[in-house]
């Protein structure tokens, strides 16, 4: 059987291919089109797993869609219609949409005639999370901004059926509590939370904890938020209203302005409040299930500080590569568990290279090594201080780039954070970096409960040796590596170690600012001319400028 | 009479800038957050 799914219209568009209950191509809109967290029906991702699984459209037999479009509108306007009038003019632009973005007609334009299978949101999230997982017992707890209507789910997975325990409806959303903060705090809602996770431990929470409390009734697992500081209900700009900024006593801060010790402070009073509302779901979710395991999802599951604190309840814990709305793409035809992993996007073979490589030839110089003396001369290359641009095989899908298309440079020096925040990337220099680790040395390195495959935990570090990726409250995004995940770099790894006795390396995305994550050879050349990366590898090829 | 007097005016010049800036937010793209 052969299957398309399809993520779109709300963010991070994706599409991905199944043959035979295997994926066999995914990937996300943005990378194609370079519009980050791109919305738009993924033409491009399609196109690509088509031509990667080589097949046409006409052989589809179904398209798994991600959620029920239906159900969406019947929550809009029902919640529209609390407020007729203020909701007129969002009203007509709702219906516009919904129109436009009706999954039969732009279905159609694509030449899809056949079958159409529509998932709940949240139940999408729930597959992707729980047949990804290795578990044959779990809860599930997927938390994000809103789906249909639900926000909140609590379900159970047995052998292959999962049953939905326990839910919890718009506009109680901690997801959408996070992104109105993340907007208060100058930042970009669905897309500047990780700048909110790592401002938050440079801030007191106290300052702002009892202030965000107010924003709650009661207290435990049925989070109910006070729609009094919030506009979520009839407006689809600003996220608050002025009482919020009257609560907090603070202005919004424009993202042009300084970040203060206000705003460091309200960063950690919010992951505070978020942390003790994931904690009861988590302790729920324990308590209506009685598993050991846990399977998060959702793209609050991206926060991986509040992810940690899951072992309090349970003794094992899966995130998937991709929890946000572009797994779910996945999510939605999955109906068992499946063998998967995170490279499934395109691949470039040699010749492709050669091509990209001779159109910039005035500027750069280029060799072909084995896989030998590639990864002994770039372990040489890190030691030695230098960054480079690491681009291997097939694209990772989801938010983190996990070795495949990478920035990485040696953690030993504390200046390395600074360099690579400011002079690569760009970007604020609160944010912090990622240590990648072969999954056997991590322990020396960091308190880890389990190996975490994807970057979605933040663990305790356990030395000072590698500055440039620990967080200032002593924390690290750890990826943990293994030969079968991704040999090269698993190899680079050890090389590394072999040669400094640190078997760690820096990973941030290859990206410069405000770009997507690099997809093919030609773009990793241009940016690598257009940054002050000093080394580019592409496959075999370790590439420098003239 | 002087506190209450500048408590006052501090809070009305919290107000216009809680006013200005979210008049500011309101215009910029980035900040729309779709809901459906």
């Amino acid at each position: 059987m052969i299957k398309l799914g399809i993520s779109a219209f709300y963010h991070d568009s994706a599409a991905c291919l199944i043959v035979d209950d295997k994926v066999i191509a995914a990937a996300e809109e943005e990378r194609f089109t370079g519009i980050k967290h791109d919305s738009s029906f993924p033409v491009n991702a399609i196109k690509y797993c088509l031509e990667e699984g080589r097949i046409k459209i006409s052989d589809i037999k179904e398209v798994c869609w991600y959620e029920k479009p239906k159900k969406k509108e019947e929550r809009v306007y029902k919640i529209f219609n609390k407020r007729p009038l203020r909701t007129l003019l969002l009203r007509f632009k709702a219906k516009k949409r919904f129109k436009e973005q009706n999954p039969f007609l732009v279905l159609k334009s694509i030449g899809y005639k056949g079958r159409v299978k529509f998932v709940d949101h949240h139940r999408s999230h729930t597959n992707f999370s729980y047949y990804t997982s290795p578990y044959k017992e779990a809860a599930i707890l997927t938390i994000d901004g809103v789906g249909e209507f639900e926000t909140i789910t609590i379900s159970k997975g047995q052998g292959n059926t999962i049953t939905k325990i326990h839910s919890i409806d718009f506009p109680h959303s901690l997801g959408m509590l996070y992104s109105t903060i993340t907007s208060f705090l100058g930042f970009k809602p669905n897309e500047g939370e990780y700048k909110v996770m790592g401002l938050a431990p440079y801030g007191d929470p106290r300052r702002y904890f009892e202030k965000l409390n107010k924003l709650f009734k009661g207290s435990g697992s049925n989070l109910y938020l006070l729609q009094r500081y919030f506009t979520w209900e009839y407006s689809e700009q600003v996220m608050f209203n002025k009482r919020l900024c009257r609560l907090l006593e603070l202005p919004p801060r424009l993202p042009e302005e300084e970040v203060t010790q206000k705003h460091k402070d309200l960063a950690a009073a919010l992951q505070k409040i978020y942390e003790r509302e994931f904690i009861y779901l988590v302790r729920k979710s324990k308590e209506l299930t009685g598993t050991t395991n846990l399977c998060l999802g959702g793209g609050c599951a991206y926060n991986g500080v509040a992810n940690a604190l899951a072992y309090k309840y349970f003794d094992s814990v899966h995130i998937p590569f991709a929890p946000s709305d572009a797994g779910s793409a996945i999510g939605a035809c999955l109906r068992k568990h499946t063998d998967i992993t995170p490279y499934l996007g395109p691949e470039y073979r040699d010749k492709q290279i050669y091509k990209a490589l001779s159109k910039y030839k005035d500027k750069i110089q280029y060799f072909k090594l084995s896989e030998k003396k590639l990864i002994r001369k770039t372990a040489q290359l890190l030691t030695a201080q230098n960054i480079i641009g690491w681009f291997q095989g097939r694209m990772e899908f989801g938010a983190r780039a996990l070795g495949n298309r990478s920035i990485l440079a040696s953690p030993r020096h504390p200046i390395m954070r600074e360099r690579l925040n400011q002079v690569i990337k760009k970007r604020e220099g609160f944010r912090p970096f990622a240590p990648s680790v072969p999954k056997e040395e991590a322990s020396k390195f960091f308190h880890l409960k389990e190996d975490i495959p994807y970057m979605n935990q933040v663990v305790k570090g356990r030395t000072m040796l590698i500055p440039s990726a620990t967080h200032i409250d002593g924390s690290c995004r750890v990826q943990t590596v293994t030969e079968e995940q991704n040999p090269i770099y698993y190899k680079l790894l050890q090389e590394i170690g072999g040669m400094c006795n640190i078997p760690v390396l820096l990973n941030t995305s290859f990206n410069l600012k405000d770009q997507t994550i690099t997809l093919d050879p030609q773009q990793a050349i241009e940016r690598f001319l257009n940054s002050r990366i000093n080394f580019l590898v592409i496959n075999n090829f370790l590439i420098k400028k003239k | 009479m002087i506190k209450s007097v500048q408590k006052i005016i501090k809070k009305w010049r919290q107000e216009k800038e809680y006013k200005k800036k979210l008049a500011e937010l309101r215009k910029r793209d980035p900040f729309t957050y779709k809901n459906f």
